[in-house]
């Protein structure tokens, strides 16, 4: 009853440094990524079951919940993998298509993915998709502009989607120091 | 304090758009995801990092405008990303160290 008469009004708490991690198995052809907190990113390939993984790609994020202020409710991100501004790159999706109709309105298109395979994880609710747009839209408060977040769901076809998620690529590098 | 005033006063070179706006701090940080979580509204941001996806987090926070320091040089895919999306980009050859000082100086913190 208390949570519903909120207006909640939301903080990022439980922020947690650590690694996102994408690989293939050269077996089967799947991708998987996942969150690794972890001091140091995983590098080397693996083997699980029948899989057997190489690591793609480590970039580094974020993790976090969110805190109403006011009712002292907690929700936890963990499915977030990340966020992506749309740029508009195909004419036929339908975040495009939102992207270009709200754009007039200084309405800015973020997409929130999930961690994949997508059927085989958890993905974000779309309870949860407005809680993050408006934790966002409340931290830009006094802004002319918005900021509206959708679920990946809405992407076609993402192998043709030129927009990169908000994270850290290329801040690692291979070789420690050679005074260490 | 405004914008156009900080511009003036620190020479910054203007790569985009330039819209005036109030400025409440400024945010150091060359890793995009330290905007995500802890980047105020209307913050100036101090980075070294000058990839598209620059733009994409400044936008989510509305950022007052990115300054790239050490004089590096800004992709054009960038800035014309910044122009559609009204992120504002400046440039100075100063460090993000040396410019966080003079920002201090103009009375920004």
């Amino acid at each position: 009853m208390k949570e519903e008469l909120c207006s909640h009004n939301w903080e990022m708490i439980n922020v947690q440094q650590g690694y996102i991690v994408t690989e293939n198995c050269f077996r089967c052809r799947k991708t998987n990524t996942y969150f690794s907190v972890g001091e140091w990113p995983p590098l080397e390939e693996y083997r699980e079951g029948e899989h057997f993984w190489n690591i793609m790609e480590v970039a580094q994020s974020i993790r976090f919940n969110l805190k109403c202020k006011v009712c002292g409710e907690v929700v936890q991100f963990s499915e977030l993998a990340g966020l992506m501004m749309c740029t508009g790159c195909d004419e036929k999706c339908k975040v495009d298509s939102l992207m270009k109709e709200l754009e007039k309105s200084r309405t800015w298109v973020y997409v929130a993915f999930g961690f994949f395979p997508v059927d085989e994880r958890k993905q974000l609710s779309p309870e949860k998709i407005t809680i993050l747009e408006e934790y966002f839209n409340q931290r830009r408060k006094s802004s002319i502009s918005r900021i509206k977040i959708v679920s990946s769901d809405m992407i076609d076809d993402i192998a043709v989607c030129f927009a990169e998620m908000i994270r850290d690529v290329g801040m690692l590098s291979l070789s420690p120091p050679e005074n260490e | 304090m405004k914008l156009k005033e900080i511009i003036e006063k620190l020479s910054l070179v203007i790569l985009t758009n330039v819209e005036d706006k109030e400025v409440s701090g400024v945010f150091i940080s060359d890793m995009l995801s330290d905007v995500m979580s802890s980047a105020e509204m209307g913050n100036i941001w101090l980075t070294v990092q000058t990839h598209k996806n620059v733009v994409s987090a400044a936008n989510l926070i509305d950022i007052a405008a990115v300054i790239v320091t050490n004089g590096k040089e800004v992709p054009e895919g960038t800035i014309e990303l910044a122009n559609r999306f009204h992120v504002i980009i400046l440039s100075s050859p100063l460090s993000s160290f040396q410019l966080a000082g003079k920002l201090v100086e103009v009375g920004l913190e």
